[in-house]
């Protein structure tokens, strides 16, 4: 059994590393952190593999490790806001097609934490709200009104944004 | 969606994923192994009390006699270190363990196998000596053997004991197996297994088709199977051994079908493959 759950995690891990780096990726917004955080993820998980009940659970547990990680890490930087070379870039070049996205995706970098993280898992990674809630920790009511105020957010920062 | 939302999901999936994504992603994975530090500190607490068992039955044989009554450490005293050959220098080293076994109630092959495991230790003690003091005259360098032997299979019928002798220097290894059928207190050979030569084949295909699998399962196996100097076929009297299973293990020595990283290879052969041409279902099942 415990050998199963280990194959199972392994090959979790391999078959969705690119899904787990762009969640943090998401929150760290630089690529040696982003990379920090899955290895520690791997390595926390790695140390608490034994406690996992259900197998089918793996990589919803996965992600919880990758979500509380990566506000871990955010936790300690305390916070600059970080840009990625690429961004960097557009900026220097000041390339007038690419500002709506920049905007855009600085309008999710500003939500908050909890409401950034509830919206990734649910429109981008395509989770169910069930497994949110298992990964954040929230029953289910939570997380839909997280998702519904952060929306809400964001689509004011985007009127606004528009409105200058 | 949202056309925003839909905008926003599209940014996020296009962060590029950085080369070093595999290879962090493998490093972290292998940990695995570190964290059985434990497992190791259980196996050294393991292993001092066995080295303390075997000094113990060496020093003195009343002990070993004594031992030897008692029904299930009886069993355990079949084979033994009886006698080191060490240099510890502080570019030479070598430790040759040589096995004895004893409690066999057919002396001849007793003594004749512990004769040979005797000469063969003598031997490469010998040839290590010669080649240190050429190595020395020579201006110096670094030496390095050890020789020493485990226990692969030991039930009512099979004893199997594998001899290794491992180079510290050019990592060179070498595995020779006995497998000794105790009932009947025999040596086994390979082709004494079978009827004819006909396992020959079967066992190559067999390998050849469970190198193939391994190799598509585990991108990190490599058998040298295609090209010209790759596996084409054992040797009549190739390295074997019975396992606890009663399974046939073909065994090959580091670098004779595998690059070196791949060590020493084994292979379980499925018994119903061969078991048309067993001469006796008596060791293979």
């Amino acid at each position: 059994m415990k050998k199963d759950v280990n194959d199972l995690f392994v090959t979790c891990i391999n078959d969705h590393k690119e899904d787990f780096y762009r969640l943090a990726f998401s929150y760290v917004k630089n690529q040696e952190d982003a990379l920090d955080i899955v290895q520690e993820s791997i390595k926390k998980a790695l140390i608490s593999i034994e406690t996992i009940q259900k197998a089918g659970s793996i990589k919803s547990w996965f992600y919880t490790i990758v979500v509380r990680t990566s506000i871990d890490f955010l936790r300690k930087q305390k916070k600059i806001t970080l840009m990625d070379d690429q961004t960097l870039e557009f900026l220097s070049h000041g390339i007038v097609d690419s500002y709506n996205d920049i905007d855009l995706s600085n309008a999710l970098d500003e939500l908050p934490v909890q409401y950034k993280t509830v919206i990734i898992l649910r429109f981008f990674e395509d989770l169910k709200l069930e497994e949110i809630s298992e990964i954040i920790d929230e029953n289910i009511n939570t997380v839909k009104t997280r998702l519904y105020r952060g929306l809400k957010l964001l689509r004011i920062i985007i009127a606004e944004e528009e409105l200058i | 969606m949202d056309k925003r939302l839909e905008a926003l999901k599209k940014e996020y999936k296009n962060t590029p994923i950085p080369d070093e994504l595999d290879f962090i992603v493998k490093k972290a994975l292998k940990q695995k192994k570190k964290r059985k530090v434990n497992m190791k500190k259980f196996l050294v607490g393991v292993g001092a009390a066995v080295l303390i068992f075997i000094t113990g039955v060496n020093a003195s044989p009343s002990l070993a006699n004594a031992l030897s009554e008692v029904p299930f450490v009886g069993s355990l005293v079949k084979v033994l270190t009886v006698r080191e050959f060490k240099v510890d220098e502080e570019t030479a080293k070598t430790e040759i363990k040589v096995p004895a076994i004893t409690n066999m109630g057919n002396k001849t092959l007793e003594s004749t196998l512990n004769k040979k495991y005797l000469e063969e230790s003598k031997k490469l003690y010998n040839d290590f000596m010669t080649e240190m003091e050429e190595v020395k005259k020579n201006g110096g360098g670094h030496l390095g053997v050890e020789s020493g032997y485990d226990i692969k299979t030991d039930n009512d019928q099979i004893l199997a004991v594998g001899r290794y002798v491992v180079s510290t220097v050019n990592s060179y290894s070498e595995y020779t197996y006995d497998t000794i059928d105790k009932k009947h207190e025999l040596l086994i050979t390979l082709p004494s297994i079978f009827m004819d030569e006909s396992y020959i084949n079967l066992i190559n295909e067999n390998i050849k088709e469970q190198m193939k699998s391994q190799m598509e399962r585990d991108p990190d196996k490599f058998y040298w199977l295609d090209d010209a100097l790759g596996f084409k076929t054992i040797a009549k009297d190739q390295s074997f051994y019975i396992n606890n299973e009663g399974k046939l293990v073909i065994v090959f020595n580091k670098y004779e079908v595998a690059p070196g990283y791949m060590g020493v290879c084994e292979f379980t052969i499925p018994t119903d493959l061969i078991a048309d041409v067993l001469a006796s279902k008596e060791y293979i099942k």
